[in-house]
């Protein structure tokens, strides 16, 4: 590489990744030392590896860790699932999609502890849902929906939250698509899965991976959909740093949570997308 | 399309029927999409007007479906109590300000991502993701720590600073796929034909980077509003931005109506300012172009 | 900028020892110089978070008396905490007064904050540092006392049958399943509800702090009681959520703060019908106290305000105006939700690390397990 690429890529790379580095480093750097027992802001700092072994060693660090993986994957996953078929719907702008596809993406803009309490309207003892239930009879008594087990309440919101970004950022790939491209497939006799295996999913398999990284990192980061729809028998890592820190005010131990957050987060979202690009390629061809 | 050696001979009206039957599918997805919008749209939405719209002498609650009596009066005690208004103002002056300033801050290293091969890029693309993964309270407490550190005398600055920073990885990652999407030989047929580089950039870059910048300004837009630690941290008291105010109340103060009020306050300038935005960038697109295939 | 940057950043969490000595020679002045500089400095902030409004009216009395200007932010308990602790190290903070659960004494490091104050205030004589198992040690005042129970539906349970012994509540949850909900965190009323079943079940020492492997082997009994009746009660997601769902006819008894039910009564979030009591077997009073940062921006206004809130005047306005336990002795407490000698049934909370352990456990053993 010569000198003059070498100081265009480090002149490009300054305002965004530089600034990043100088800002974050160090603050990424107090996340790190913290869990080794420094900066603790209530107590006396010195260097332990006992924070993490008291953390690893619980049964709760599990318990969190594979709860939160879950919910992400899921997440990602399904964000994905649902948008697709909508963008590919909307490739062709027709009359009143540009309404549809605000409506349909109205949810980013609510934030998610409202989301969180419109949500438990809907499903609570009493609420709607129930209401609903019982009005139709399906069932005879109330039925509690609410913190259910498998966490299907918190990947709801998450769905509803998520999808609309996934959409936003599929559709921009899909319409970049070139109608040539598509009605070429068509021609070959390819059918819709065919077309979207071979066309459209390769092509857009960027925009996917963005997305698949962006709400798998918010999902495995989720506090307030967990707080108040979130199962009671588990915490999700966020929950549970939170929770070390202001219940108990162990910091160090909290910061552990938080490293093995951004461990989980970063490891989970480069693999999903990497696992993405990999099914592709085994797809394709 | 249906080519006429087909529909000559035989069947006169044949031509006809995949219109028909594309306009059947057609209707079943609008049907089944107006379904999915009752429960994923009508229902939310509509129990936050109705909770907004509570009267404040009546409580809300079992066995009630509806609401007992309907009024204003939260929307007038909201915005009569709170700093609301302040806060709007700060809030709808701040996010898109963040909004502009991350999508200039992140474009040339998207560029650089997208155009350039480089040693290390890999890890650099992982490092631009930090600001999403450090732990909320971190971020909280030591991330403001060094905003205020800095010294900026401006609460203004110091968020808007703050923000950008920590929103740059979703323009960043967004950009990089858009300016990936360039198609080169686009470029090259416009600057054989001479266009000038305002027209090169119309015809070859811009149809490829709208829908990113959309959809990182819409993105980092709402990240921003939204935003509730550092923002508080490093506004309060002076600077009050709406979710201060939404938290409160969804917190130990817990007031379904009145948050309820506080967010479709947010909601709805939102969504139209998302829909102007579209149609501003559908507009400036003149033709819909390929990806590089 | 660059250069800055890096100095603050290795700065960051490293208490500046600059506020020290102005802090020394403002607590050795007279109090009367303390006022005087107060009404100089001209205002003040009280980052509290809850009932805002009501403070801003009642802090009126405040002003009209000192000429010193009250300002108190919106914010959320933790927001308050973190931005004073994310100011530690700033020269000159923007928080004078921090208002948050006396639990929370133990986020901050002693010399962050200005005292000890007993020697400064007029009023420490009948105020109060120690509050619900935690000590202030003369930094952080209590301005508010608060007491947790069981809130109830007369409509679901007549008052005569409600559970007063621990086997009362076993008894209710064999007939009644799923009638009683508790949380586990976010909020210390459903805490404090298991903490003293604990107690009441177990030979461990809860009125000493200290933690051995006995003692925490000596909890097991607690625990099985709480397994043997997973059917029995449901766990709840926060204090708030308790009460909500207690209101709408989901539950019958859940654990509550009584200042936190008056407040959602007051909002209309919780029924009127909604009543309270503290069992026959004790549940944990507490309170929130103010604490004022070595960085606050106005520090003697701050000393007379925080002075003038837990003053017997103040605290028997808060006690008429919200039913809230008056922290100043000399206070008068008629004004309660619930009578005095149920009152008499208050139990402090066990003193740390125990606390900290057994709520803990609680997690461990049952709330994973369930």
């Amino acid at each position: 590489m010569t000198l003059r690429r070498t100081l265009t890529i480090a002149a490009l790379l300054t305002p965004g990744l530089g600034l990043i580095l100088v800002m974050v480093g160090s603050v990424f750097y107090i996340a790190v030392a913290q869990s080794f027992g420094y900066y603790n802001l209530s107590g006396e700092s010195a260097f332990s590896l006992d924070h993490w072994r008291d953390v690893l060693g619980s049964k709760q660090f599990g318990r969190s860790l594979g709860y939160s993986a879950y919910i992400a994957i899921i997440s990602a996953l399904g964000s994905i699932a649902i948008a697709y078929p909508l963008a590919i719907w909307m490739r062709k702008p027709f009359r009143g999609s540009l309404v549809v596809g605000s409506l349909l993406k109205a949810p980013l803009f609510v934030p998610g502890l409202v989301a969180a309490f419109l949500f438990l309207n809907v499903i609570a003892y009493h609420g709607v849902l129930n209401q609903f239930l019982i009005w139709t009879g399906l069932t005879d008594a109330p039925i509690r929906f609410q913190n259910d087990r498998n966490g299907f309440g918190v990947i709801f919101l998450q769905l509803w939250k998520n999808m609309p970004l996934a959409l936003l950022l599929l559709t921009g790939a899909v319409q970049g698509i070139s109608d040539e491209v598509v009605d070429a497939a068509r021609d070959l006799g390819a059918g819709p899965l065919a077309r979207f295996r071979k066309v459209i999913a390769p092509l857009t398999v960027q925009a996917m991976q963005a997305a698949l990284i962006i709400i798998f990192i918010g999902a495995a980061g989720d506090f307030a959909f967990q707080v108040t729809a979130g199962p009671t028998n588990v915490q999700s890592m966020a929950q549970y740093m939170v929770f070390l820190k202001t219940s108990f005010g162990r910091w160090n131990q909290a910061a552990v949570v938080g490293v093995s957050l951004m461990g989980l987060a970063l490891v989970g979202a480069l693999g999903l997308a990497g696992l993405a690009r990999l099914t592709l390629r085994g797809l394709k061809w | 399309m249906v080519s006429l050696s087909d529909t000559a001979p035989v069947a006169p009206r044949r031509p006809r029927r995949p219109a028909f039957r594309r306009f059947t599918i057609s209707n079943m997805l609008i049907a089944i999409l107006l379904l999915v919008c009752v429960i994923w749209l009508v229902v939310p939405f509509g129990m936050a007007v109705l909770w907004s719209l509570l009267d404040p002498s009546v409580r809300w609650e079992y066995p009630d479906v509806l609401p007992p009596a309907l009024s204003f009066a939260r929307w007038i005690e909201v915005w009569n109590t709170t700093s609301l208004p302040m806060a709007l103002r700060n809030s709808y002056i701040l996010a898109p300000t963040v909004a502009v300033t991350t999508l200039i801050l992140a474009s040339p290293t998207a560029y650089a991502f997208a155009r350039h091969d480089f040693p290390g890029k890999g890890a650099a693309q992982v490092l631009t993701l930090l600001p999403l993964v450090i732990p909320g309270f971190v971020l909280a407490i030591f991330f403001s720590a060094l905003i205020f550190s800095l010294g900026i005398y401006s609460r203004f600055l110091s968020i808007l600073l703050a923000h950008s920073v920590l929103f740059l990885p979703y323009a960043i990652r967004l950009m990089t796929v858009a300016f990936s999407n360039v198609r080169l030989d686009l470029v090259d047929a416009a600057r054989d034909l001479g266009a000038s580089p305002w027209a090169r950039f119309r015809v070859a870059y811009w149809p490829a980077l709208a829908p990113g910048i959309l959809a990182s300004l819409i993105i980092v837009f709402i990240q921003s509003i939204e935003e509730f630690a550092v923002a508080f941290v490093v506004g309060a008291p002076n600077f009050t931005t709406i979710p201060s105010i939404l938290y409160s109340y969804l917190g130990y103060n817990f007031v379904r109506p009145n948050a309820a009020v506080v967010s479709l306050v947010l909601v709805i300038p939102n969504v139209l300012l998302m829909l102007g935005l579209e149609r501003l960038l559908k507009s400036a697109n003149p033709a819909q172009t390929g990806v590089k295939g | 900028m660059l250069r800055k940057l890096l100095v603050a950043a290795t700065a960051i969490g490293l208490a500046s020892g600059v506020q020290a000595q102005d802090q020394n020679d403002l607590l050795s002045k007279s109090w009367d110089d303390i006022v005087a500089q107060a009404k100089d400095e001209g205002s003040v902030n009280w980052f509290v978070w809850y009932f805002q409004p009501r403070y801003r009216e009642l802090a009126e009395a405040f002003t009209a008396e000192y000429g010193i200007e009250v300002m108190i932010p919106e914010g959320t308990h933790e927001g308050n905490i973190d931005k004073v602790l994310a100011e530690t190290g700033r020269e000159r903070g923007d928080v004078d007064l921090l208002a948050m659960g006396a639990d929370r004494i133990e986020l901050f490091k002693q010399e962050n904050l200005v005292g000890p104050l007993n020697d400064v205030l007029p009023n420490a004589g009948t105020m109060t540092t120690e509050v619900g198992g935690f000590d202030g040690q003369g930094y952080g005042w209590a301005y508010w006392g608060n007491q947790t129970g069981i809130a109830y539906d007369p409509e679901a349970i007549d008052e005569a049958d409600l559970p007063q012994s621990v086997e009362d509540f076993a008894a209710y949850w064999e007939t009644n399943p799923g009638r009683f909900g508790f949380n586990y965190e976010n909020g210390g009323s459903g805490p404090s509800f298991f903490t003293h079943v604990a107690r009441n079940l177990t030979d461990a020492d809860f009125t000493s702090g200290e933690v051995t492997e006995e003692k925490m082997d000596a909890l097991q009994p607690a625990w099985d009681f709480f397994l043997d009746h997973t059917d029995g009660y449901v766990i709840t997601a926060s204090n708030t959520d308790s009460l909500i769902r207690l209101s709408n006819r989901e539950f019958a008894l859940v654990p509550a703060w009584e200042d936190h039910l008056f407040k959602l009564q007051g909002e209309k979030e919780v029924s009127d019908r909604i009543k309270f009591y503290i069992p026959e077997f004790g549940m944990t009073g507490g309170g929130n106290i103010n604490v004022i940062p070595a960085n606050a921006p106005h520090p003697a206004a701050a000393l007379v305000f925080l002075n003038w809130v837990s003053s017997p005047e103040t605290q028997t306005r808060f006690n008429e105006v919200f039913g809230a336990a008056p922290m100043n002795s000399a206070a008068d407490d008629s004004h309660a939700l619930i009578p005095n000698d149920m009152r008499a049934r208050a139990v402090s909370s066990p003193a740390n690390p125990f606390n900290t352990e057994l709520r803990q456990a609680f997690i461990e053993h049952v709330a994973l397990e369930r």
